[in-house]
């Protein structure tokens, strides 16, 4: 909150000329743009925008559930398996908690551990019950907290350009990656780097 | 789970067709055509092609194509007032902008690039199902429309026919009722036998708050929907679609094909053209046709192609036969069929002879005065007897048994000053009719009487005779040669009876 | 640094309450979506909800104060390209948009930013139902047929008529207005409405889609006029906006309410 109020009081200083430019920088598609405050699985907060640099695989969970998430889960590694380790440097995975309240960063944290994680690559990572609502908004899944606590939700895993813009979208979860959505991956990651010899090879 | 099935078996249909890429020519007539298993002639050939659509009752050609092609159909959704009877209008949701929705045609075997456009001033999100689809939904789910939104959806048409379109969004039986619904053509590989004309109909039900004919915007009434108590039951989506101007033009001697479609959403269509036979009807819209068809069963979401030869001129009238939905709630339409005529087919009418019925022990008279008559021994009597049978059998729908004839509407003959004043009068209004203002007995009268063609000289005079000789009238005797007389000093229509 | 958009939401209230809150009992009522879950029996925190729907002059004010909103400014991720495409300019209402017609062109994104700025939020579906179920008279008028047909009535008339102004309804039982026959309305948890675009496959859909319990039925199929509201909810994205779309604030008055 108090960042926030920080950032806006800079803000309303700040030469407003100055302001466009540094957004400029940012597509106008991305999902970047938002500025709700998030915080990983090892106590670090972040905003989305600090994601820039690296395509990022990004999807909803939340640590409670116990079919569809560790399925999410599951299907993040499968597409990091069918991708070489050169490759996999470069895609990050970022999940994100869909619950808040109970997903405290030592629940996202005991998460992390017990499903064996790589932190170099991997974020787990919340933000607040408005935050949640905007940025599921912006990944186009819907979700809606049931009486019990659990969650009835959609699950997409969603593919992010180097400035966070979305590439790909899959709802086809499982250990066998879409390959549709795996060809994206590759391309992304290919243009990423020119010399990855990757790019476009072998579509499946 | 059955769709999964479903998809699987197409897939494993598709991957054992693959080898083949084209069907295997057809040498004998076969027990069936494969439907959707031999549906894919492998991928489009040549550029994507625009798909003409078209509004009703227009269709657009023959694709003429003998290869698979891309198809790009670009269909708009926009929610609009018009008339659906005289001064009544409705708001109708339309694909296209017009009720049913426009014409899309292709050939088996397509792959169909399908864009729906949901226009900007739209109050209703809505999507498409399109029946020759073969998918979950028919591509509903994936074509669910925001207003100002655009969809895009691709699908392979496997299956040959005549398939209804229609929007699935909730509540479904409203966008429908609202006139959400259209056909879409598959041809087969051959492509359909050529014919001179082809039309587009397509029925539907409506329900408005207000009554049948009451003018003004009327609103949609569910509950009437969900009772399936239609108020207007049409063609083409309004009372006039196919009537006078608008009536399908054919020439004497074409063949003339006419795609329908009912959209409902409730009621099945007995289709139904008067004084044509369907020479064929590829029922249900599917790959066999029947012959020689009077009516044709279209269900609400279903189809026929039916076809039939124009071989006289006239009107023929388009109906659903269920025929209070016809006369009272605007299932009509026209055809009109111009040329020469050919009487050998259709003579007109040529003669309307009395029967009594029951009353024939009556008619004994009539055949007695004729006799009477040839041998020149006619007595006022007999013709009195013959004229009273005649009398019942011709004049006393409308004049009354008892001469008095209806109030302000048809004129009396009992004890008439008009009829009294002037016999040779009375002979010419029965050889050539009367219409225009007469008064009788003080009172004015403006009705249209027929000339009785129909009727010979005696007979003529017999129920002159019968006339003037009852009701307290003048009294007399009219002659077969008086009414000649007056026959030969006025030209008369020919073919004039009624 | 980059200015976060969002941030600039912590400003104050700015007046931007236009008609003024009511405020409405809560309790309990059987919803139009009756998930598994629920049974469909929804239970409220007494709430406040704006009286009227949000008006183009308040949102000009809105937009004036906020210029990260103003048509020209907003990422198109927060607002597709015809956001207040019907404004004279991005800080001119002009004569296709009057100031007490109700705002449309909005998407969800900045409807929600404009009630974080009057310290308030959207409503969430179940109290805007809830408050829609009155009539002049009764808190529950869903039963009454002729409610009905009045909601029906507006579905029959065209949209490319110009939208009326707000406060021209009668005020309902919990003196709120305008809440049928003007305009749809987002609420705040708009997509949690899972509900399938094709929804004839209700629920075999559903259950491939969502996974899991929750899976909604849509029970009271007799209250479609509620439901076509939900299925052009469900056809939107959160960027998305439409001609005949505005909105309205809530505010909750216990703190504690989830």
């Amino acid at each position: 909150m108090k960042i926030l109020i920080m950032l806006l009081a800079l803000a309303l200083m700040v030469a407003t000329a100055e302001v466009r430019c540094a957004e400029a920088a940012l597509p106008q598609q991305s999902v970047y743009q938002l500025g709700d405050s998030f915080s990983d699985h090892n106590g670090q907060d972040f905003a989305l925008a600090s994601r820039r640099g690296k395509p990022q695989l990004v999807a909803m969970f939340y640590t409670s559930c116990r079919y569809v998430c560790p399925l999410i889960i599951d299907s993040a590694k499968a597409v990091e398996h069918s991708l070489d380790a050169d490759q996999r440097q470069h895609l990050q995975v970022l999940l994100i908690s869909m619950d808040p309240d109970r997903d405290d960063v030592a629940a996202l944290k005991a998460t992390a551990q017990a499903r064996r994680l790589d932190s170099s690559r991997w974020t787990l990572a919340r933000t607040s019950r408005d935050g949640v609502r905007r940025v599921a908004a912006l990944l186009g899944v819907r979700y809606r907290a049931l009486a019990d606590g659990e969650f009835n939700h959609t699950s997409a895993l969603v593919l992010l350009d180097i400035d966070g813009r979305v590439l790909a979208r899959t709802e086809k979860l499982g250990t066998a990656p879409d390959p549709a959505f795996m060809q994206q991956v590759r391309a992304a990651l290919g243009s990423q780097h020119a010399t990855a010899p990757h790019a476009g090879s072998a579509p499946d | 789970m059955k769709t999964h099935t479903r998809r699987m078996l197409v897939l494993v249909m598709m991957l054992t067709l693959a080898a083949c890429q084209q069907p295997a020519p057809v040498t004998a007539a076969p027990e069936d055509t494969g439907g959707s298993a031999k549906g894919d002639f492998g991928p489009p050939v040549g550029e994507p092609i625009e798909a003409i659509l078209t509004a009703p009752p227009l269709v657009p050609p023959a694709t003429g194509r003998k290869q698979p092609a891309k198809v790009v159909v670009n269909l708009e959704v926009r929610e609009i007032e018009k008339e659906i009877s005289e001064g009544v209008t409705y708001t109708f949701w339309t694909f296209g902008g017009t009720v049913p929705g426009s014409f899309i045609r292709i050939r088996q075997g397509d792959t169909v690039e399908f864009h729906l456009n949901n226009h900007p001033d739209s109050k209703m999100p809505h999507n498409i199902d399109l029946h020759a689809v073969t998918g979950p939904g028919g591509g509903a789910a994936s074509s669910f429309t925001a207003p100002g939104h655009s969809s895009q959806f691709t699908f392979k048409a496997l299956n040959a026919g005549l398939y209804v379109y229609h929007c699935a969004t909730a509540p479904v039986g409203m966008h429908v009722a609202n006139g959400m619904y259209g056909l879409i053509l598959v041809e087969p590989p051959e492509g359909l036998p050529a014919v001179d004309k082809e039309y587009y109909v397509m029925q539907g039900d409506f329900y408005t708050v207000g009554k049948y004919r009451e003018k003004g915007l009327q609103p949609f009434d569910m509950q009437k929907a969900i009772e399936e108590n239609a108020t207007y039951v049409l063609f083409n989506g309004s009372e006039g679609a196919l009537l006078g101007d608008n009536a399908l033009p054919a020439k004497v001697g074409e063949t003339v094909r006419l795609y329908v479609g009912n959209g409902g959403p409730n009621l099945s269509s007995s289709f139904h053209v008067i004084g044509e036979i369907f020479d064929k009807v590829w029922f249900e819209g599917g790959t066999r046709y029947q012959e020689n068809v009077q009516t044709t069963m279209v269900p609400a979401g279903g189809s026929a192609i039916v076809e039939f030869r124009a071989e006289v001129p006239g009107t023929s009238v388009i109906v659903d036969h269920a025929l209070f939905r016809a006369f009272n709630k605007g299932a009509l339409g026209m055809l009109k069929f111009e040329g020469p005529e050919d009487k050998t087919i259709y003579s007109g009418k040529e003669i309307d002879s009395v029967y009594l019925g029951d009353k024939a022990a009556s008619a004994a008279p009539v055949a007695a005065a004729a006799q009477a008559a040839a041998t020149g021994a006619l007595t006022l009597e007999q013709q009195v007897k013959s004229g009273e049978a005649l009398f019942a059998g011709t004049c006393s729908t409308c004049h009354q048994s008892n001469g008095a004839g209806l109030p302000n509407v048809f004129p009396p003959l009992a004890k008439s000053d008009y009829l009294n004043a002037d016999k040779d009068r009375a002979i010419a209004i029965i050889l050539n009719g009367l219409s225009g203002p007469v008064t009788v007995n003080g009172a004015s009268y403006n009705s249209v009487m027929p000339p009785m063609s129909q009727l010979n000289d005696d007979e003529i005079a017999n129920i002159l005779t019968y006339t003037y000789n009852s009701w307290d009238n003048a009294g007399g005797q009219i002659s077969a040669a008086d009414v000649a007389r007056v026959r030969a000093a006025t030209p008369r229509p020919e073919g004039a009876a009624h | 640094m980059r200015l976060l958009p969002l941030a600039m939401l912590m400003v104050p209230a700015l007046g931007l309450a236009g008609g003024g809150y009511v405020t409405l009992p809560g309790g309990s009522y059987k919803s139009v979506l009756a998930y598994e879950d629920t049974g469909g029996t929804v239970t409220l925190a007494p709430f406040e909800l704006m009286k009227r729907p949000v008006t183009n002059a308040e949102f000009l004010k809105f937009v004036r104060r906020l210029p990260q909103w103003q048509r020209d400014r907003v990422p198109s991720v927060f607002a597709e390209s015809r956001y207040l495409a019907h404004w004279a300019s991005a800080t001119a209402l002009g004569s296709a948009a009057l100031p007490e017609q109700p705002v449309v062109m909005v998407s969800w994104f900045a409807a929600s930013a404009y009630c974080e700025a009057a310290g308030a939020r959207l409503p969430t579906w179940n109290e805007w139902e809830y408050a829609a179920a009155a009539d002049a008279t009764r808190a529950d008028a869903r039963a009454d047929p002729a409610w009905r047909e009045q909601i029906l009535s507006w579905y029959a008339k065209p949209s490319n008529q110009p939208l009326a102004e707000v406060g021209q309804s009668p005020a309902n039982h919990y003196g709120v207005q305008d809440l049928h026959g003007l305009v749809w309305e987002w609420t705040e948890d708009y997509a949690s409405m899972l509900v399938s675009a094709d929804n004839r496959t209700q629920q075999e859909q559903d259950r491939l889609q969502f996974c899991g319990a929750g899976a909604i039925a849509m029970d009271d199929r007799e209250n479609y006029a509620v439901l076509m509201r939900v299925a052009l909810l469900s056809s939107m994205e959160a960027a998305n906006l439409t001609s005949n779309l505005g909105f309205r604030c809530a505010r909750s008055i216990d703190e504690g309410t989830p």
